[in-house]
């Protein structure tokens, strides 16, 4: 059985995780036939957070499958407390949503509602806690590419503190057998944050040369008020990949990030080009985005049908 | 009244007594204390198999009256005061208003001697309004009766102002109890910088917020030298400052909670909030260096930190439910289970930080059952054991991270002025069946 719902990927066993990922992948291949497993369900999605690529591909899916959509809007200005999330789910929990969507803010908050809610929870992505989705989609996109898991070196750059993404991939890189790498300056990166059997390192020269994969992660703009580092010109002198790493890195290392990328912070706008032109194969950027709508329609296929098969 | 207290096993460590006493009491006060007093014109009340210690002291509680009711009143609070055994509790000043007034402080005193149970004792604000701007009016309130000053639960931020109100509470002789947080370190912090904390993505409190602010206080105190009592010391770097302002002969006392002593930030998994307080849980190591401390006797009180709730605000998002537990009708029962029976402090040991110690700090009676003192103690059922039920707590606060746990040692009678205001687990005042004593009573045959 799988868990009713899906908050943090620690729940699910590789297996679960393999056969969710066997399912978008099938989803993927059969791409534009017109599926019915979700036909005269309603899903709510409700995210109080700002989002793009999650919400979209969330509701993509959602009709890729044949299912109706509720969308929740909330006024985003008055979410200061979890009790105005509550009153939303209870509600459309009675209106008859078979199953919910959610991005918030606040961490802990999906583990408090999913207790009084019956039906399928799926986190969007909950405040610094965790991104199921994302990391699964991740997972997908390094499969479908081609590389061999196991023993692939991944090296993380960026706002690991902060990351909901990262602190799911602590849990979907090593069970699918990769290695994790984390660099970051030391504020962005508490050492009691860094599982067992994770590397880290706050050089990002030194452990460039190791990668497999580079992961980036967004460096939060709207952190800066809180004066973390001295400047994003600074973090970009020491950790964003630019022209001048290029050549540190193996020469086959491919490019992920979650998205929204900042360009000229994280990475270079050059760089981006020179992979888009001459490498294009090994920026994921795009594939990860594609792949987010397959995943989901799995997830919420699989989650509403309460077991893996 | 005037009763015989037989069979009981007395523990009381000023006297240096530990072992079966007969305790006479005579009207509000200790009459007699001896092995045998032999036939006395009084009812005796057959104590076999329990033990009797010095009413508890609380140094540190949150009656939370005036302005929030609805988490606890004084008279709320002092029933579950004696429930737990505690005969006195100092209460903070973080009220609505707060605490920074006569008025407020005769108000508060007022309400307790309407409950008439525990005795209370208000601890002034250090600041007014607790704002860390202007030192309050400490000897007017002084003049009213508070035993100590502090902004508990708001740091004193500025290390100038902090030093000039230890230096007039040393005229006054009252303590300054301080609050260790560096804010623009801890801000807006929920859990301790562990491990659990950063894995569930909660902003953290990390333990040097707590020791530099040790630092700060200590170095303060070498230069004023009145009485400085350290509140809810939680990291082990906190401890390591300590030790070395004993090495350095800076004399300050200082208290740890029985949460601290006995959880870690393991607590927090699952963000269950009944564990979020201030300080935060911190780590299996900090812990150790807690017991090792009060083993050492480098923190020689403790104290509960009660600080009740609504169960729907603690039922919120861990970032917005409020820091806190309630610990009067716990301490107790814990710190015998876990602390004693475990062989980590011997109960005499206990009895010093629960009673002895807190009582000296404030300057109020108690703390021991010499012959001529009030008449405040609490008699223990050391073997029975019972596991925490919320529902039957005085409290109004139920937000405790030990519900459920099985525990020896809850107290069965509490007296206050030779006055019982708690019979097994009845409050007087609070439970309709509060029993009529006389029934209870053997009449002892006159001779």
């Amino acid at each position: 059985m799988l868990p009713k719902d899906m908050l943090s990927l620690k729940d699910f066993s590789l297996e679960a995780l393999q056969e969710i990922l066997q399912r978008a992948a099938y989803y993927k291949k059969k791409d534009g036939d017109v599926f019915s497993s979700l036909k005269g369900k309603n899903i709510a999605i409700s995210f109080w957070e700002p989002s793009t690529r999650t919400r979209i591909s969330f509701e993509l899916a959602v009709q890729k499958l044949g299912g109706r959509i509720i969308n929740f809007i909330p006024e985003l200005s008055s979410e200061k407390k979890g009790e105005n999330a509550d009153d939303t789910i209870k509600t459309l929990q009675s209106i008859g949503a078979d199953a919910l969507v959610f991005r918030h803010s606040s961490p802990g908050i999906f583990h408090r509602v999913s207790q009084f809610v019956e039906i399928p929870f799926i986190s969007g992505g909950e405040g610094c806690y965790q991104h199921p989705t994302q990391a699964l989609l991740d997972i997908f996109t390094l499969l479908e590419s081609g590389v061999k898991l196991s023993g692939l070196q991944v090296v993380m750059v960026g706002d690991i503190l902060h990351s909901r993404v990262a602190r799911s991939h602590f849990y979907a890189f090593p069970v699918f057998g990769a290695n994790l790498t984390l660099v970051a300056p030391p504020v962005l990166l508490p050492l009691e944050l860094v599982p067992p059997g994770v590397n880290w390192s706050y050089n990002l020269e030194e452990v460039l040369p190791s990668g497999d994969i580079i992961y980036l992660l967004r460096v939060q703009k709207e952190r800066q008020g809180k004066s973390l580092i001295p400047s994003l010109g600074e973090y970009t002198a020491l950790y964003g990949l630019n022209e001048k790493r290029l050549s540190l890195l193996k020469e086959d290392a491919c490019l992920m990030h979650p998205g929204p990328v900042n360009i000229g912070i994280e990475i270079s706008s050059g760089v981006i080009k020179t992979f888009e032109n001459v490498y294009p194969d090994r920026i994921l950027f795009q594939d990860q985005v594609r792949n987010g709508v397959y995943v989901r329609m799995a997830v919420l296929d699989l989650l509403l049908a309460g077991r893996v098969i | 009244m005037d009763l015989l207290l037989k069979g009981g096993i007395l523990h009381d460590p000023v006297n240096d007594w530990e072992g079966p006493a007969e305790i006479l009491i005579k009207g509000d006060r200790i009459e007699a204390v001896s092995l045998s007093l032999g036939p006395v014109e009084v009812p005796v009340l057959d104590l076999k198999g329990k033990i009797i210690l010095p009413g508890m002291v609380d140094i540190h509680a949150h009656l939370r009256e005036p302005g929030n009711e609805g988490k606890e009143t004084i008279a709320t609070g002092c029933a579950a005061a004696v429930a737990g055994g505690f005969t006195a509790v100092a209460c903070m000043p973080n009220t609505d208003p707060p605490v920074d007034s006569k008025e407020i402080v005769n108000y508060i005193k007022e309400r307790a001697r309407q409950a008439d149970l525990a005795r209370v004792y208000p601890i002034g604000a250090l600041t007014g309004g607790l704002k860390g701007q202007e030192i309050a009016p400490m000897w007017e309130m002084a003049q009213e009766g508070v035993r100590g000053f502090s902004d508990d639960g708001r740091p004193v931020m500025n290390g100038g102002l902090m030093l000039r109100a230890m230096q007039f509470a040393l005229v006054l002789g009252l303590p300054v109890i301080s609050h260790c947080e560096d804010l623009s370190l801890s801000g807006d912090g929920v859990v301790h910088d562990g491990v659990h904390g950063y894995r569930l993505g909660l902003p953290v409190i990390p333990a040097v917020s707590e020791a530099v602010m040790v630092a700060r206080e200590i170095l303060l105190q070498q230069k004023v030298g009145g009485k400085l009592h350290l509140a809810h010391i939680s990291a082990g770097e906190s401890v390591a400052l300590l030790r070395w302002a004993r090495e350095s002969g800076i004399n300050l006392t200082a208290e740890v909670t029985p949460h601290h002593l006995l959880l870690t930030e393991e607590a927090v998994e699952y963000f269950n909030t009944s564990a979020k307080m201030n300080p935060p849980l911190r780590s299996s190591a900090d812990r150790d260096a807690l017991l090792e401390a009060l083993q050492e006797g480098l923190i020689e009180i403790i104290a509960t930190d009660h600080a009740p709730h609504r169960l729907q605000e603690k039922e919120a998002d861990f970032l917005n439910a409020p820091f806190g537990v309630t610990g009067l009708e716990t301490a107790f029962p814990l710190l015998w289970t876990k602390i004693v029976e475990q062989g980590i402090l011997s109960l005499s040991e206990l009895v010093k930080c629960l009673s002895t110690v807190p009582a000296n700090l404030l300057g109020v009676p108690g703390g021991n059952l010499t012959p001529g003192s009030p008449a405040d103690l609490v008699v223990i059922e050391p073997h029975k054991e019972y596991p925490v039920n919320t529902d039957s707590f005085f409290s109004l606060g139920q937000n405790t991270p030990f519900k459920d746990w099985r525990l020896k040692g809850f107290p069965v009678l509490t007296m206050v002025d030779g006055d019982i205001k708690m019979w097994e687990g009845k409050v007087k005042g609070f439970s309709k069946d509060f029993p009529e004593l006389k029934g209870l009573f053997i009449k002892q045959g006159s001779k």
